[in-house]
């Protein structure tokens, strides 16, 4: 497996960025729906601080996801799929992409118009970009839940397109993002 | 020098040599208002900015002594901004609904030497109850009060949420103020 992306198939830096992000966004996505759910106080403040901190961990990684993305191109659709699907997959690429930078933003946001501190680990503060609203934010808050549940609905859609191409279409499209498919035929299929 | 003038003179020296109502005090630079308590056990401070004081006091008239203090709230913080969105929240000061905290006596006991005790109202968070602020008084030409108060944030319905359990924050917060007057000036 090399670094970099190919035609036919993912890298080891871009595989890391995809499965490192689908897994903060599971966990930061159940401590966001916890913390809903607990009254305000000290342990959800403790809760909050840890949710900031994985969001700007998220922020960071799809920042530098696209950059390498610019640098490293990505591997060809798979043959055999219809320009109307290849058209779709494009578009909800799009859409996850975009979510992945709307979510963390708008929770930065509101965080900024709540009047709190936004801090990574207690190592590093991030600047305001806007001064306290009470109004704003509670619209971003909203924003904020209404997105990370298109976020989910995106990405579950995403992961049931991936099945339907390893099950249905049986192409290599879901076995060349998974950790450690090392060899990849020259057709794009699996070994 | 004309007989009119002299008297006028006179009448000046008169005025400004009367004491002009010497009990009345105005809140001077330098002053503070300040409150601490336990949250989970770790003692916190903070403070009040902006408060400001009206004072009439005399040692040898306490029947005549007032004092006024209105305490702004939106301000208040204890230095952590995720503490402070917490304690102007609803859950505590509810500072959106409450601006503001008064606190006013009308009665003043001597305790002995320069040590006195108001017994006043406290108006906060839509409750009003009587709370002793105990005080020593320094004279002077920048008189200073130098005062603490206990007060039970429950007895005023402050803290909701995991706040309304005293293992999480102290139903004891204890209010100190160094307060520092000049002398309201005289009309002329």
């Amino acid at each position: 497996m090399t670094l970099r992306n190919s035609a036919t198939h993912w890298g080891s830096v871009s595989k890391t960025f995809h499965w490192l992000i689908v897994l903060l966004l599971l966990g930061q996505g159940t401590v966001g729906l916890l913390m809903g759910d607990m009254p305000r106080g000290p342990d959800k403040l403790v809760l909050m601080n840890l949710h900031k901190s994985v969001g700007i961990t998220i922020l960071a990684l799809a920042v530098l996801r696209v950059l390498w993305l610019l640098v490293a191109g990505r591997p060809h659709p798979a043959p055999g799929v219809s320009a109307r699907n290849r058209m779709l997959a494009k578009l909800g690429h799009l859409v996850l992409y975009a979510l992945l930078f709307a979510v963390p933003l708008t929770g930065w946001l509101l965080v900024d118009y709540g009047g709190r501190d936004l801090g990574w680990f207690g190592l590093l503060e991030l600047p305001n970009l806007v001064s306290e609203n009470h109004d704003l934010h509670e619209a971003f808050e909203a924003a904020h839940e209404l997105l990370f549940w298109a976020l989910t609905a995106t990405a579950l859609g995403h992961a049931l397109a991936a099945a339907y191409h390893h099950v249905f279409l049986k192409d290599a499209t879901l076995a060349r993002i998974l950790p450690g498919s090392k060899r990849i035929s020259p057709d794009g299929g699996p070994a | 020098m004309p007989l009119q003038t002299r008297t006028a003179l006179l009448a000046c020296l008169l005025l400004a040599n009367l004491p002009a109502r010497a009990a009345d005090y105005q809140q001077a630079a330098g002053s503070t208002l300040g409150f601490s308590g336990t949250l989970e056990g770790e003692r916190f401070e903070g403070r009040f900015p902006g408060f400001t004081t009206r004072l009439r006091f005399d040692p040898a008239k306490l029947g005549e002594a007032r004092l006024d203090v209105i305490i702004p709230l939106a301000g208040a913080t204890t230095g952590n901004r995720d503490h402070d969105a917490e304690l102007r929240g609803e859950s505590l000061l509810d500072v959106r609904r409450f601006a503001q905290a008064r606190y006013t006596a009308s009665r003043i006991r001597a305790l002995g030497g320069n040590r006195f005790a108001a017994d006043g109202v406290l108006s906060l968070h839509g409750i009003a109850k009587p709370v002793t602020l105990t005080f020593t008084w320094t004279a002077g030409k920048q008189a200073v009060l130098v005062g603490t108060a206990s007060v039970r944030r429950l007895q005023f319905g402050i803290g909701s949420a995991s706040y309304a359990d005293t293992g999480t924050l102290s139903d004891l917060i204890v209010v100190d103020t160094r307060v520092v007057f000049a002398p309201v000036a005289p009309m002329r």
